[in-house]
């Protein structure tokens, strides 16, 4: 049903004045997202049918952000003198967030937890190696770069934290909201909507990716935690989105004007019916996405003279992910 | 009083056994003197009255109260019992000295449910053994090529892993069989066929002309299944669960839950379906599973759009985002119609009088 969508979409112009130039470059041909995207966007929050300009376009941000984030990191590799890009090299670029380091290592850590459940539920016939090298595997390496790049400790700690994130936190609670209201059939397609990830198609997201202008490629680690970074940044986009939209739908009550737009309100009446409004309704709009990302930049940009390495100002997007 | 003032402490409370303890309080022995209504220790027909007249005193909502007195008063010959047998058990409810939370959700002792895990009404679902994992000293060195030449069904890849390979089809098991005389059996459904299966293993090994004996066998992990046969939702129970479970749908459809006594870890699967893991003896698996039953009860996937929302187990953090007062999904239907068919009639009324 999206088919017709697409001619539409084809002969409108992309959003040019946020990605860089290479959007207009990327032909049709090229393996896309945008299905998947649909689904990941009503998995995080959106509309049961998102538009497909506004997949089109969050494809196109990410896709931007990622080629940009590994050039950096083929740099960074490069300066270490190593022949193929590392978790250590995105870990590097992500230094600045510790949220986000949290957030990347607790996945991290759930990955490796998961492998080794499954190994025991599993593990019949044939063992794979002596066990122990799996275990941990990707902690460990997250570990040890941690070790040489921490000066504070505060990157160390990090691992140990269990305090709860509040961006992970406010997620799960719309999640919940939103699940609250479903009936059964629309809450196994959220399900499965919500299985859908990069991850999990790592061949068409190498593809899509298109390494060809690298240098030094990415190995299988930095893959994952790519694919990672890939979706939380349509999470971001998602989140920061559904507060603009909020703040743009015309309110009936006057006191909501004065409560910031900085947390997504919700209708806490008893009685309410899941048809009516209870959160915002309506699919998220591209003019959404992009009033989303302005503000981003706006308040992420960081001043030149305070940036030793040129990354933020030449690419003039922060990224999202890190 | 002790009750007067524990009650506007407990009003905003939400335990996750709030559903659960609705009478406990009244009927335990725990229960502290400090009630300010009598001295004396609980019995069951004082008890009666003393939840009456608590049920007086501290109404929310009058109708409930009535709706309340004769449910109680009609039950209290079987409810009793089953409290009292929840203090005793009380593996997952804890007792909440002098309050009554009872009252800030007053239709629960309503329903005849009664709270979740009272001792005697069980799920009725035993989770069935799929795998068991026990490891077995041989106490002596063995030769594996000699091994995987001469048995039957043995494989040895020493570049892929060093250990042969064994197994039998009665009971159908597989061993890893090391150099060291240690062996692992896995695949038995119970713990009796493990055992039995690994003695085979032994004795295999020791028809080769080893001198293998049967020292410190060993029960490691026991895999347990069930069906609770309702769909679950899972984004409630990772929200209100944070601490034991972690749910990443991306990277596995199931929830991760790691329950803390017993040492258990279940997946949770939306279809409702629940395998636990981790355990060394059958009881453990057992127990894990009717802790989790009533709080998968609680998340039920419902197909209604208006949700019991005083069913859901919700820590203090959320508490606010729910109003204070509650009403079950039927009677506020009938509210409803009620309200509006008084609406209209005001309406046709006023249209009579200014006509």
């Amino acid at each position: 049903m999206f088919i017709i969508i697409f001619t539409v979409v084809m002969s409108s112009p992309m959003a040019g004045s946020v990605a860089s130039s290479s959007s207009k470059d990327r032909s049709v041909s090229r393996t896309s997202f945008i299905p998947e995207l649909q689904s990941m966007m009503f998995a995080l929050g959106d509309a049961r049918r998102p538009l497909h300009e506004t997949a089109a376009l969050v494809e196109d941000i990410v896709h931007t952000q990622l080629v940009a984030m590994l050039h950096q990191a083929c740099e960074g590799a490069l300066l270490r003198g190593s022949r193929v890009i590392s978790a250590e090299d995105i870990l590097f670029l992500m230094r600045r967030d510790k949220r986000k380091v949290a957030r990347l290592l607790k996945y991290l850590q759930f990955r490796d937890y998961k492998s080794k459940l499954m190994k025991t539920l599993e593990d019949d016939d044939t063992p794979q190696e002596t066990g122990t090298d799996t275990q941990a595997k990707r902690q460990k390496l997250a570990q040890d770069f941690l070790v040489w790049m921490d000066q504070t400790g505060e990157l160390l700690s990090l691992a140990e934290r269990h305090e709860v994130d509040p961006v992970k936190q406010e997620r799960l609670e719309r999640l919940e909201r939103q699940t609250r209201s479903m009936d059964q059939n629309q809450y196994s397609e959220f399900c499965e909507s919500r299985q859908l990830s990069f991850a999990k198609k790592a061949s068409k997201f190498r593809d899509w990716l298109d390494l060809s202008s690298l240098e030094v490629k990415p190995n299988s680690i930095a893959m994952e935690i790519l694919s990672y970074l890939a979706y939380e940044t349509v999470a971001q986009i998602v989140d920061l989105s559904l507060l603009v939209k909020q703040e743009m739908t015309a309110k009936t009550n006057p006191i909501s004007h004065l409560i910031s737009a900085s947390y997504i309100q919700y209708n806490t009446h008893a009685e309410v019916c899941a048809a009516t409004v209870e959160q915002p309704s309506g699919a998220i709009q591209p003019c959404h996405i992009r009033e989303a990302i302005r503000r981003y930049n706006c308040r992420h940009t960081v001043s030149p003279h305070l940036v030793s390495c040129t990354a933020y100002c030449r690419s003039g997007m922060a990224f999202l992910a890190c | 009083m002790d009750q007067n003032n524990s009650i506007p402490a407990f009003q905003g409370l939400a335990s996750p056994q709030g559903a659960m303890t609705p009478g406990m309080p009244i009927f335990s022995p725990m229960m502290p003197y400090g009630t300010g209504l009598t001295p004396q220790p609980i019995q069951n027909t004082n008890s009666l009255s003393i939840l009456e007249e608590q049920q007086r005193q501290q109404q929310q909502q009058q109708q409930q109260a009535q709706q309340t007195n004769p449910g109680l008063a009609g039950t209290s010959g079987q409810t009793p019992q089953l409290f009292h047998s929840q203090t005793v058990t009380g593996s997952t409810t804890t007792a909440l000295p002098g309050n009554t939370p009872l009252y800030n959700t007053p239709l629960t002792p309503m329903t005849p449910i009664t709270p979740a895990t009272p001792a005697s009404e069980s799920s009725g679902i035993v989770p069935q053994l799929q795998n068991i994992v026990s490891t077995v000293n041989l106490g002596c060195k063995l030769d594996l090529k000699t091994i995987a030449l001469r048995a039957r069904n043995a494989e040895y890849n020493p570049k892929r892993f060093a250990a042969v390979i064994m197994r039998i089809r009665e009971p159908r098991t597989t061993a890893l069989i090391f150099s060291s005389g240690k062996m692992v059996c896995t695949g038995a459904k119970s713990e009796e066929q493990s055992r039995l299966a690994a003695r085979k293993y032994a004795r295999v090994v020791q028809k080769l002309g080893f001198p293998a004996k049967f020292l410190d066998f060993k029960i490691q992990n026991m895999v347990g299944s069930c069906d609770v046969k309702f769909p679950i939702r899972l984004e409630g129970l990772v929200l209100t669960h944070q601490h034991f479970s972690s749910y990443e749908p991306e990277l596995f459809p199931g929830l991760i839950y790691r329950m803390i006594k017993p040492r258990i870890v279940l997946l949770i699967f939306v279809s409702g379906k629940v395998v636990l893991t981790g355990a060394k003896v059958r009881a453990e698996i057992y127990e894990a599973f009717e802790n989790i039953y009533p709080i998968l009860k609680g998340f039920r996937k419902t197909t209604s759009c208006i949700v019991f929302t005083s069913s859901i187990p919700v820590p203090p953090e959320l508490q606010d985002l729910i109003p204070d007062v509650v009403y079950p999904a039927l009677p506020s239907f009938f509210l409803f119609l009620s309200l509006s068919l008084c609406l209209s009639l005001s309406l046709s009324l006023t249209r009579h009088v200014f006509i």
